[in-house]
């Protein structure tokens, strides 16, 4: 198995505040990683530098070998292409259509024919159950479906990884579900994934890798099998019987 | 009124004079205040000074004292074509329109900031996480959202500027207020023509108050296209 993202020490500071202590963690291809805990705990802060949307920390994180922190503007924007991203609040493109959202940046950046993007955005938005939405705008939509058009939109790039920063958190409850839905189908398809998220069900049962973050720290991590039925920690159980009320 | 009526000549020439100075004004209006405005927000400190002293020079300095500056330096150093058009030199006209754009743009550059600084910080980044660089980023994405949200302002600032046009008079520009106040010359009575200039003005502003009321109806109706 070949790591795709090797973090070490990574350290990050918003003034004298420390957000992110000391974080080391790999993640394989195909893996499904979820990282869980408290809010204000440096869940989506660590997501974001992975990409490096956040910078000023120290420490290593490399994908594929390259390293993303030291790289040129150039090799970046190469690296955060093979990253897909979806926020929590979607980020859609409000002036284009969904179509246009799906298939501005990948034509923009020629990835292929123009032909071939917009068969591959009908092909996703057929994934993500929303075929008949190609020409809506997205403030027509609702959050769930926006959401699933920041997925497509990413998938489109054609990642090698995708990470999601509390993808349904913005989400009416009745929407999680479709979201979710989607991820599912995404983790089965093998995409290797990290995922932000308050779905403990969805971390336990997709999850190879839990990392429990607690005050910028990994404060736990394993199985899914090990965080939610043997972990000895007591944050984590205190966290988990929180969440589970 | 007899009187007045037969100098309709003029008050066309002198109207047609001031869309065009205006047209021309705003236009390098645009230009300027886009450049001034990623000058203004560089993260380069010289630059980005530099953007806020034009910015602030133009908007503390009367318009009439920048016009005849500018007219008065151009007229000097250059050799600018003394070719008549729509009653006025053109080494007035050019000048002239240069300064208005000059002194339109430290404002269009504030709007558009303004306008910049409206749209979420998620769009840039979402942007630059599928890949795009920071300039293709600003170019389709920010820029166009700010574009629409600043719509009004603008529209504000072109129908000021359709008034302000009216400084060209002191460096000659036979525009509608310098036409108006001839034609007041040789009836010895400025109130008739300074009226139907004060009516050629409200009507051109107001066209172009309706043009963007529609711009911004038809940009509002798009985004929220049901499939």
């Amino acid at each position: 198995m070949t790591n795709v993202i090797e973090v070490k020490h990574l350290h990050k500071a918003f003034g004298t505040n420390t957000v992110l202590d000391d974080i080391n963690f790999t993640v394989q291809k195909g893996e499904k990683v979820a990282l869980i805990g408290p809010s204000g705990g440096g869940k989506s802060t660590l997501l974001r530098c992975l990409i490096h949307v956040e910078g000023g920390y120290s420490g290593e994180v490399n994908f594929e070998g390259q390293p993303v922190n030291h790289a040129s503007k150039e090799t970046l924007q190469k690296l955060r292409q093979k990253m897909g991203f979806v926020f929590q609040q979607f980020n859609l493109f409000p002036h284009m259509t969904v179509l246009e959202n799906i298939t501005f940046a990948p034509k923009k950046l020629k990835i292929d024919d123009p032909k071939a993007i917009e068969a591959h955005a009908h092909q996703l938005l057929e994934e993500v159950g929303l075929a008949n939405k190609a020409n809506a705008y997205p403030q027509s939509l609702s959050g769930g479906q926006q959401q699933r058009v920041a997925i497509a939109r990413a998938l489109a790039m054609k990642p090698e990884v995708m990470l999601f920063d509390e993808p349904t958190s913005a989400l009416d409850p009745e929407m999680v579900g479709e979201v979710l839905g989607v991820m599912k189908k995404l983790a089965a398809d093998g995409m290797t994934m990290i995922i932000v998220t308050h779905e403990m069900a969805f971390a336990r049962d997709v999850a190879d890798q839990v990392l429990f973050m607690d005050q910028g720290k990994i404060a736990d991590s394993g199985t899914a099998t090990h965080i939610f039925k043997e972990t000895t920690n007591p944050r984590t159980q205190e966290f988990l019987a929180k969440m589970m009320d | 009124m007899s009187d007045l009526v037969q100098y309709y000549p003029m008050f066309l020439e002198g109207t047609a004079l001031t869309i065009l100075i205006t047209v021309i004004g705003s236009v390098i209006g645009i230009l300027l205040g886009l450049l001034f405005v990623m000058m203004r927000l560089s993260k380069v400190k010289v630059i980005s000074a530099i953007g806020r002293i034009y910015i602030s020079v133009v908007r503390g300095t009367p318009s009439m004292i920048q016009v005849m500056l500018i007219y008065y330096t151009l007229a000097k150093s250059l050799d600018l074509p003394t070719i008549q058009f729509l009653g006025s030199s053109l080494d007035r006209i050019i000048p002239g329109s240069i300064a208005l754009g000059i002194n339109s743009g430290a404002y269009v550059a504030e709007i558009f900031r303004a306008g910049i600084t409206s749209i979420p910080v998620g769009q840039t980044e979402a942007g630059i996480s599928l890949g795009l660089s920071e300039r293709e980023t600003m170019q389709s994405i920010v820029l166009p959202q700010a574009l629409r949200n600043v719509l009004p302002a603008l529209g504000n600032e072109f129908i000021t500027l359709v008034k302000e046009s009216s400084v060209l008079f002191y460096i000659g520009v036979q525009e509608v207020t310098a036409q108006a106040l001839a034609v007041g010359g040789t009836l010895y009575n400025f109130i008739p023509p300074l009226l139907v200039s004060a009516v050629i003005y409200f009507i051109l502003t107001f066209v172009l108050s309706q043009v963007f009321a529609l711009m911004e109806k038809k940009m509002g109706a798009k985004y929220t296209r049901l499939n």
